[in-house]
């Protein structure tokens, strides 16, 4: 078949078969308008029976039988047409012209942010409202999310505002569609946020799964309600932390930054972006229902002052990018854009360095293994925490969050009354802070762990301190937040 | 014949351009889909109606959910996501509105779009966002073993209805349509020509375009209801089906041995959903507003 000399053109046109990937379907036997095609006595490699040129004086080669073709193993064409394309010769592929120079700062590099939408000034706002401001002036023109007590007030500030500073906000019509929409964004070339709370949250997970096998930027808001389930949409939790950590199925790692107050929302929430672009995961930020609705005077600064760090794009020429491909003091691999030209693929499953699915143990190994590395690696750069009075610290109160502010004041409080205490904030609680933890442990006799839940970070410091000091938690189960004194009680009984 | 099966080898004699190969990933070939699956056909479709497009492949770009026609933006050289089971949609919305200028095209199968994506097919469709669906219907779930679908027809057996199936299935054009989709067309894969040209047409529509494509599963479907081969399915269609263009999408419902009303049912003006948004915020926020472009 497919013989061009003209003793062998006893029709208008031929066939062309691969026969190794026919699966010997039939189609093209059965509705070949000339019934010119019949079965091999042949079989292929599989094990099929392909398709043969039994009568080709019929063949018109009207090409219906490749039309047909579901694995792609034949083709027809006319004798005039094959002609025509040899005389052209075979197409030359056109050069694609030269990688222009990298015009994106280099990785990590920090640079001022977009001035548009960035409201410099003093303000009095609440931590919903500066979380927006925040995620606006970091750079974020593209939010979906979907209503939720207490977080809707960030997604209605942002519809809001970024008409006029050039972006976009889409109500989707679920927590599940928000929280890929804002991936299809993030491909698409944007810096994405997505706001939600507990319920919500729950139903982000899959995605969020997703955005960490995939390596798509993003942050993730969750403003902390009670729970389990609908619990107590309109106060306060900190419930969620170990979800923000674990929530999804399979091993990953991601980053969570809690701030305490709406200043911190303003500025962590460029710190949330700017982490995000560097190491491409998903970061959460993890609120509470009292700083996402407590007002306080947040200061803006100019846009020449906020720094941020831009997508790292690749500068590879077409064909030569491999989207998942990293060097081993590298883990984080460039990325790119839909219609930059470098036609990736892009999937959930385990895939290798092209992104190509790899159903193996080797590639779940290689794959995994550089997911959680490339976080794990770094815990001690994404240390971000605050300490008072620890360096004599016989015990150390250890908060994050609504719960930090309580705690700050029953240590005060302690100190006042002379006791050797000492508090630590995280303002960074994913990747934990182990290093520090444990360097603490030297002195420190007990950690109390305040937290508006039944015992979740407690437990990261019991596993780090193991067994060199004493750790209590003060559990409580949300709806409010600890009085001061349960927290002084507690830190009188440690001292004795 | 015992050529190692490897992408070189089974290229070495081709000198000749297949329309279909430009637009696969070549080295990914043979691909997973069963003897007699039409999936592969659609495929040919799509490849035929994006070169007659003329338009920058680079710009196009393909998004599936999970299962058996999820598994086409893997075959695609195209830019192409394979996303999570049922949110092909949304995720597609979010990369069209990041950049309207790519053409966004959801292709992924009646499970995956109708039951655990239909929440955001029936959106979609409301807000006529300008992405074209692509959905094969082969009325089962293929990848997990050929459990009933929500476009199962009444009486068919599947594994999770072994004494035929009793749950009404969706008529899935007239749900688009109710929805408000700018472009509803039906075809199975015997009629190639025409699902081809209804792609051309979805291509180049602007809004909501759903394509239902019926393909054959002989694995699963066929099998279980002892209905034959994948070419004795593309028989079937042959032999009942009615091409009605225009036809009331109410009445295009499918049953288990009926008639198939083929045909493109609507073709329609609707604003899509950017275009509203860009038009009502320039009346509401005059000058301080740029229309929104990506």
């Amino acid at each position: 078949m497919g013989d061009s000399t003209t003793a062998s053109r006893p029709g208008k046109g031929t066939v062309f078969v691969r026969s190794e990937i026919c699966k010997g379907c039939s189609f093209c036997v059965d509705f070949c308008p000339t019934d010119c095609l019949s079965f091999s006595t042949e079989f292929n490699p599989k094990g099929y029976h392909f398709p043969v040129l039994s009568a080709p004086e019929a063949c018109t080669g009207c090409d219906l039988c490749g039309l047909y073709c579901p694995d792609f193993a034949i083709y027809g064409e006319r004798w005039k047409d094959i002609d025509e394309r040899k005389a052209k010769g075979r197409p030359q592929p056109v050069p694609e012209p030269a990688a222009p120079a990298p015009v994106k700062p280099a990785w990590g590099t920090l640079v001022p942010t977009d001035p548009r939408g960035v409201l410099t000034g003093l303000h009095f706002m609440d931590g919903d409202h500066a979380t927006c401001e925040g995620a606006i002036a970091a750079g974020c023109r593209f939010a979906a999310g979907y209503p939720i007590t207490p977080s809707t007030e960030v997604v209605e500030r942002f519809a809001a505002r970024i008409p006029v500073v050039g972006g976009l906000f889409i109500q989707m019509e679920d927590e599940l569609a928000s929280s890929i929409a804002v991936q299809g964004a993030a491909w698409g070339g944007k810096k994405t946020l997505s706001v939600t709370s507990g319920p919500g949250f729950s139903l982000m997970m899959e995605h969020i799964g997703l955005a960490a096998v995939t390596e798509t930027p993003g942050v993730w808001v969750n403003v902390q309600r009670g729970g389990p389930s609908t619990g107590l949409p309109t106060l306060p939790g900190q419930a969620d932390m170990m979800q923000a950590k674990w929530g999804s199925h399979g091993d990953y790692e991601i980053i969570a930054l809690v701030p305490n107050s709406p200043q911190e929302c303003f500025d962590l929430m460029i710190k949330a972006f700017n982490l995000s672009e560097v190491y491409r995961c998903p970061v959460m930020f993890m609120m509470d229902e009292v700083v996402g609705h407590m007002v306080e005077r947040v200061e803006i600064p100019p846009a020449e002052r906020i720094q941020v760090v831009p997508r790292r794009l690749t500068t590879k020429p077409k064909g030569e990018y491999l989207p998942f491909a990293t060097t081993s003091e590298d883990l984080v691999p460039e990325m790119t854009v839909a219609g930059a030209g470098h036609r990736i693929h892009v999937t959930g499953l385990t895939h290798d360095e092209r992104g190509y699915p790899a159903m193996n143990a080797a590639a779940q190994d290689k794959m995994v293994t550089r997911l959680v590395r490339k976080i794990r690696d770094h815990a001690d750069a994404l240390v971000d925490v605050r300490e008072h009075y620890l360096d004599d610290a016989e015990i150390v109160v250890v908060s994050y969050g609504i719960t930090s502010r309580i705690a700050k004041s029953a240590v005060d409080d302690a100190r006042a009354r002379g006791l050797r205490v000492g508090h630590l904030r995280l303002r960074i609680v994913w990747p934990f802070p182990a290093a520090r933890i444990r360097a603490l442990c030297q002195h420190a006799k007990a950690f109390l762990v305040p937290e508006l839940n039944m015992g979740q970070v407690v437990l990261e410091i019991e596993r780090v301190v193991a067994g060199q000091a004493k750790v209590i938690g003060i559990p409580h189960a949300g709806g409010s937040v600890h009085e001061p004194d349960a927290i002084l009680k507690k830190i009188i009984e440690a001292t004795q | 014949m015992t050529t190692p099966n490897t992408a070189e080898n089974l290229f070495r004699d081709i000198d000749t351009v297949n329309p279909v190969m430009p637009y696969l990933r070549q080295d990914r070939i043979p691909h997973i889909w069963c003897p007699g699956c039409g999936i592969g056909t659609t495929v040919n479709c799509f490849t035929r109606a994006l070169t007659e497009s003329g338009m920058d492949l680079d710009q196009i770009v393909v998004v599936s959910g999970i299962g058996c026609t999820g598994r086409v933006a893997g075959y695609l050289n195209l830019d192409s996501f394979h996303t999570t089971h049922g949110r092909a949609i949304p995720f597609a919305t979010g990369l069209k509105l990041a950049n309207p200028k790519l053409k966004v095209v959801v292709y992924s199968g009646d499970g995956d779009l109708a039951a655990i994506g239909g929440n955001h097919l029936v959106h979609a469709a409301r807000r006529n966002m300008d992405l074209m669906v692509i959905c094969v219907n082969n009325f089962t779930y293929g990848m997990t073993g050929g459990q009933v679908a929500p476009t199962t027809p009444l009486g068919a057996r599947l594994s999770t209805m072994p004494y035929g199936n009793y749950d009404p299935p969706f008529n899935l054009p007239f749900l688009a349509d109710a929805c408000g989709a700018a472009y509803v067309a039906r075809w199975t894969v015997f009629h190639v020509r025409q699902l081809a040209k209804s792609m051309l047409e979805g291509l180049r529509k602007k809004g909501f375009v759903f394509i239902e494509a019926l393909s054959p599963c002989p694995t699963l479907y066929l099998r279980r209801n002892k209905r034959g081969e994948g070419v004795d399915e593309l028989k079937y269609y042959k032999q009942n089906s009615i091409i009605k263009h225009g036809a009331d999408t109410k009445e295009v419902g499918l049953t288990f041995d009926g008639k198939i009303v083929v045909g493109k049912f609507i073709d329609r003006e609707r604003p899509t959903w950017l275009n509203a948004m860009n038009e009502h915020l320039t009346q509401q926020l005059g000058g301080k507003y740029t229309p929104y472009g990506g």
